[in-house]
């Protein structure tokens, strides 16, 4: 069975659990999840596995504690460890694959934002690309997507295992990084200078480009070959 | 960690590969016959990072398999590696508990 049916079947039989074996057991499972250098299959295996041998004892009366202990992150953490890491071959396309699905947007907004600001003849816009510059924005872009995965992650993590977990404070803290990473990446497109070899790439370009990459991408996703 | 728990964990890695051994047991499974062989102060939870670790090694291997009740479950089977290193530990397990037990002789256990 694949990665993505365990995890459908464990959000199905997730709902058989009382209210305090679901607390405990979806803090361990969303703890497991966020290790992401770690196998997946390997991973919902044994998370279905837990999951079926609660139920079980759900059913002869025992308790998440009676079966785990009373620290589930320290269980967790034991699980973690015994976890084999994802094979590099399963890594390398589903990174390619995020880089190029964000290639693919901004391309598209580039070209429809080109297109909009030209008819409306809003400032003068420029349709030239400056090679060096623009890897450079999207090199600082794809930085503050990858700290802010790894700082949102922790934020979750940070929150789970908690009687009490403080969402509020959590909300505000990944609203604030929202903010300050766009500011900074509007900041640094902005303010970078233009350098490198140019060349010009018109809005309908930009566009068919980008379309074209989506497409590429969606289909492979749909064919599941090597890109999930 | 009480005596008893630290001679238990061990030797839980040889008592999870002789259970195996007998025939291919699901997680559930495995719990309930170590607890019926009278090693009821493990915790039903050991044995899932226990059954990684062997996995990881070589030692069993999982397979996805309609259970006698109807769902799928994961069943272990007890591979080439698993048996060798099985029968080691059983062997390491002798030269102990052999002494052990004739310094021990003649007391009143209860």
């Amino acid at each position: 069975m694949k990665s993505k049916q365990l995890i459908e079947e464990n959000n199905r039989k997730r709902e058989q659990l009382t209210p305090q074996n679901d607390t405990y057991y979806s803090d361990m499972l969303i703890y497991i999840r966020l290790q992401l250098s770690l196998s997946e299959q390997q991973s919902e295996e044994v998370l279905m596995e837990m999951l079926d041998h609660l139920l079980d004892g759900q059913y002869e009366g025992k308790s998440a504690q009676d079966i785990f202990g009373d620290d589930p992150k320290r269980y967790a953490d034991e699980i973690i460890l015994n976890l084999p890491k994802e094979q590099k071959r399963e890594v390398i396309p589903f990174i390619l694959r995020i880089v190029i699905d964000l290639v693919s947007w901004m391309l598209m907004i580039r070209g429809v934002v080109i297109l909009v600001f030209s008819q409306f003849n809003i400032g003068n816009v420029s349709t030239s690309v400056y090679l060096f510059s623009t890897l450079f924005i999207f090199a600082f872009i794809l930085g503050s997507i990858t700290f802010g995965i790894w700082y949102i992650f922790r934020i979750i993590k940070q929150s789970l295992f908690k009687e009490k977990a403080n969402e509020k404070k959590n909300i505000v803290k990944a609203g604030l990084f929202g903010a300050v990473s766009m500011g900074l990446i509007i900041a640094v497109s902005k303010f970078t200078p233009e350098f490198g070899p140019a060349f010009h790439f018109s809005w309908w370009a930009s566009l068919l480009t980008g379309g074209t990459l989506w497409v590429i991408i969606f289909m492979l996703k749909k064919l599941d070959i090597g890109f999930r | 960690m009480s005596l008893r728990s630290q001679l238990l964990k061990g030797i839980l890695d040889g008592c999870v590969l002789a259970v195996i051994e007998k025939e291919p047991v699901y997680g559930y499974e495995l719990s309930k016959k170590l607890q019926e062989v009278g090693l009821s102060d493990i915790s039903e939870g050991t044995i899932y990072p226990v059954l990684l670790r062997l996995q990881k090694n070589g030692l069993i291997r999982g397979e996805m398999q309609p259970s006698e009740s109807g769902p799928n479950r994961k069943y272990y089977h007890l591979t080439a590696e698993g048996k060798g290193s099985l029968e080691m530990i059983a062997s390491e397990w002798k030269q102990i508990v052999e002494p052990v037990n004739s310094l021990f002789k003649g007391r009143n256990l209860q």
